[in-house]
């Protein structure tokens, strides 16, 4: 049968777009929805639910509710897990993600191309580890006693041992969750990196560039695109990260981030879940603020740009 | 400026060597050419001059101080990139100005518009790299290189990206400009007429070594070693491995040789070698024939647009056999041998 370039443009636009839509619509856009229901009812443990639409659960982390000594405790929690979550999606993105995977990029780069590769490659295997054991391996680190690894070094150096997950809670998860998330961001720089045509680096040498202006002039403007990038990713990864915290710290409430705060709500029985509500209404604001936070960052970046434009043209 | 010398200068890889042992000197101001075929060292020979690359042997001296561990930006060197090598990101001016940022320089912004002005591309200071044709590419690359005022100046095949016209004016004017700046100068190109016209001296290379030095001229009509004698002319010289008894020729050396002839020392007469036309090629101004004889396959060239052969046709070749040239089989000329006829009949 003969197509018509009308129809054939449709078939083209199902075609490409087709499979992506599908899996967006059934694994994004269908949970947050149902978690956006959930917000707005008063589903506890059973499931069921006699309020619909209610802002009760809103009400809750406002001043509204008047559940005197409990609706002070909520509250309190909610806006603890704001700061907490702020502190640590900013110090381990910042530290971490960008800083010491942009370290890792330039000086596994810099390397001779096997040991540059064999030390990605000992950076990766973290990722490449089940996360239990990662939790596993950290819980020995930061132990408390005197067989934990940190404080055995504290110790042969002279200090008293110390313990970490009491003392400096946010500290572990940043270098936890830190130490696993440079990772991507060492790959893509690499790879940035890697692609910058070999004759700008011979140019800036024979123009008179030492290391720290070749990093500055020519590797860094390269880099403008990929920063955004992990920096707008890992920034909305970090938001609702909460699998290291909880195997670490488990839920203590020093570093009960919203993520922490949802999940030990709804889906940790055993330490007061069940309030399925409650914990649907932090999600969707952990969704609010991540939506605005990438718009923010869209904004600022200048991301659009990048995007705009097709490489390949699909009528 | 500065007179330049190599001795013995190395560059190899893991595997492989790409520099094996040149020795050149250039002259205070003078304007040199190295011409070679691809992959035979001319790039990695002008990254060690500028101090991107390290030699692994031998020595470069710049007015007699040897400068293989000085930095890049203690030479003064200017060098223009195979491909340009602008940086993306910044506007034509910032490209120019790059160099200056590691010197101390008091007026860096004029001396960058002054350089600007001198290659003519004022008008495009504020627009970015991709926003240029190659020609102006060109130009904003020439401008970075000479605006640290170098001693030395390096051209890695500037040329290569333009078209035949712009080639041309870029040749004339590359040239009024190092003449006015009086800077030594080396220009790598894989083209013989760029080689020939622009510079005063034609070095030749090939797989890292330097074949010959010399004129354009004594590439051309005395090559050192069959390679030169093949590499340079269009078309190359006809090469010959005569079996001088059978060819009615006498030879100045004994033991086998390979002859050389220039295509254009041929020509169709009376009396000569017999031959078969077996291919003609109009080139425009002249026409070029191959044709099968007792010495071998020969080319050989008529100052006639129209072809006055055809395929098949027989005819006599005739040279005046004091225009051969003799090479001994390890590929070097014998000097001032040549064959002689041995019968009388064909001069
Ligand atoms: N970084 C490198 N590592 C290993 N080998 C290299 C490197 N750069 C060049 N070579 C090799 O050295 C030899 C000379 O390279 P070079 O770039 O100097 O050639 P060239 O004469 O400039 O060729 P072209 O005319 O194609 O530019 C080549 O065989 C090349 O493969
Ligand atoms: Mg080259």
């Amino acid at each position: 049968m003969r197509t018509t370039p009308r129809t054939r443009a449709v078939s083209d636009t199902a075609l490409f777009l087709g499979p992506a839509i599908v899996l967006l619509a059934i694994f994004f856009v269908a949970p947050i929805l149902v978690n956006i229901v959930v917000a707005f009812t008063d589903m506890s443990q059973t499931l069921d639910f006699k309020d619909f639409p209610t802002t009760k659960q809103f009400n809750k982390l406002g001043k509204l509710d008047d559940e005197a000594l409990l609706g002070i405790e909520l509250r309190r929690s909610f806006y603890k897990a704001l700061m907490l979550t702020l502190v640590f999606v900013v110090l381990t993105l910042g530290i971490f993600n960008l800083t010491f995977a942009l370290i890792l990029g330039l000086t596994t780069t810099a390397l001779p191309d096997r040991m540059g590769a064999f030390f990605r490659a000992v950076w990766l295997l973290p990722r490449m580890s089940p996360s239990v054991v990662y939790a596993l391996l950290w819980l020995w680190v930061v132990d408390s006693t005197e067989r934990g690894l940190f404080n055995q070094i504290l110790m042969a150096v002279g200090f008293e041992p110390m313990n970490l997950r009491l003392d400096h809670p946010m500290a572990v998860i940043v270098v936890a969750n830190g130490l696993i998330g440079a990772s991507l961001g060492m790959i893509i720089f690499t790879s940035a990196i890697r692609s910058i045509p070999e004759h700008l680096f011979h140019a800036a040498r024979a123009d008179g560039a030492g290391p720290f202006s070749i990093i500055r002039h020519v590797i860094l403007p390269a880099l403008r695109w990929p920063i955004s990038y992990i920096t707008i990713y890992q920034a909305l990864a970090l938001l609702v990260s909460f699998e290291y915290i909880f195997l670490i710290m488990g839920p203590a409430r020093s570093t009960m981030t919203m993520a922490m705060l949802s999940y030990t709500k709804t889906l940790a029985p055993q330490i007061g879940g069940g309030q399925y509500a409650y914990g649907a209404a932090i999600a969707m604001i952990l969704i609010v603020i991540g939506i605005l936070v990438a718009l923010a960052m869209w904004r600022l970046t200048n991301m659009k740009a990048l995007l705009q434009r097709p490489r390949i043209e699909v009528r | 400026m500065a007179e330049i010398e190599l001795r013995n200068l190395s560059k190899a890889w893991d595997a492989s060597v790409a520099v094996d042992g040149i020795d050149l000197t250039l002259a205070d101001g003078e304007f040199a050419a190295i011409l070679g075929p691809s992959g035979c060292g001319k790039s990695t020979t002008l990254f060690m001059l500028s101090g991107v690359y390290t030699p692994t042997g031998g020595e470069i001296r710049f007015d007699g101080a040897v400068v293989n561990d000085v930095e890049p930006r203690d030479r003064n060197v200017g060098i223009v990139f195979q491909s340009y090598a602008l940086y993306p990101n910044m506007s034509v001016l910032q490209n120019i100005l790059f160099p200056l940022r590691f010197k101390q320089v008091d007026d860096a912004d004029k001396r960058a518009r002054e350089m600007a002005e001198l290659v003519q591309i004022t008008p495009l200071l504020d627009r970015r790299p991709s926003q240029l044709s190659g020609g102006q590419q060109q130009r904003v690359a020439l401008a970075r290189a000479l605006v640290k005022r170098p001693n030395l100046l390096l051209l890695d095949e500037p040329l290569s990206n333009l078209d035949a016209t712009l080639r041309l004016t870029m040749r004339a004017e590359i040239r009024r400009i190092v003449t006015e700046l009086g800077v030594t100068t080396i220009l790598v190109t894989h083209d013989q007429l760029e080689a020939t016209t622009m510079a005063d001296r034609v070095i030749c290379m090939n797989a890292g070594r330097i074949e010959q030095t010399g004129s354009a001229e004594d590439l051309y009509l005395r090559p050192d070693t069959l390679f030169v004698a093949g590499f340079i002319g269009s078309p190359p010289m006809n090469l010959l491995a005569v079996d001088p008894s059978a060819a009615g020729l006498r030879l100045d050396v004994d033991g086998p040789v390979t002859l050389g002839l220039r295509p254009e020392l041929l020509r169709a007469a009376e009396t000569g070698v017999p031959a078969t036309v077996s291919h003609v090629e109009p080139m425009g101004r002249e026409t070029l024939y191959t044709a099968q004889s007792e010495l071998g396959q020969v080319r050989f060239l008529e100052p006639t647009a129209r072809p006055n052969w055809a395929f098949g046709d027989m005819l006599k070749l005739a040279f005046d056999p004091a225009d051969t040239l003799l090479f001994a089989p390890d590929g070097q000329r014998v000097p001032d041998a040549h064959a002689t006829w041995k019968d009388l009949a064909h001069a």
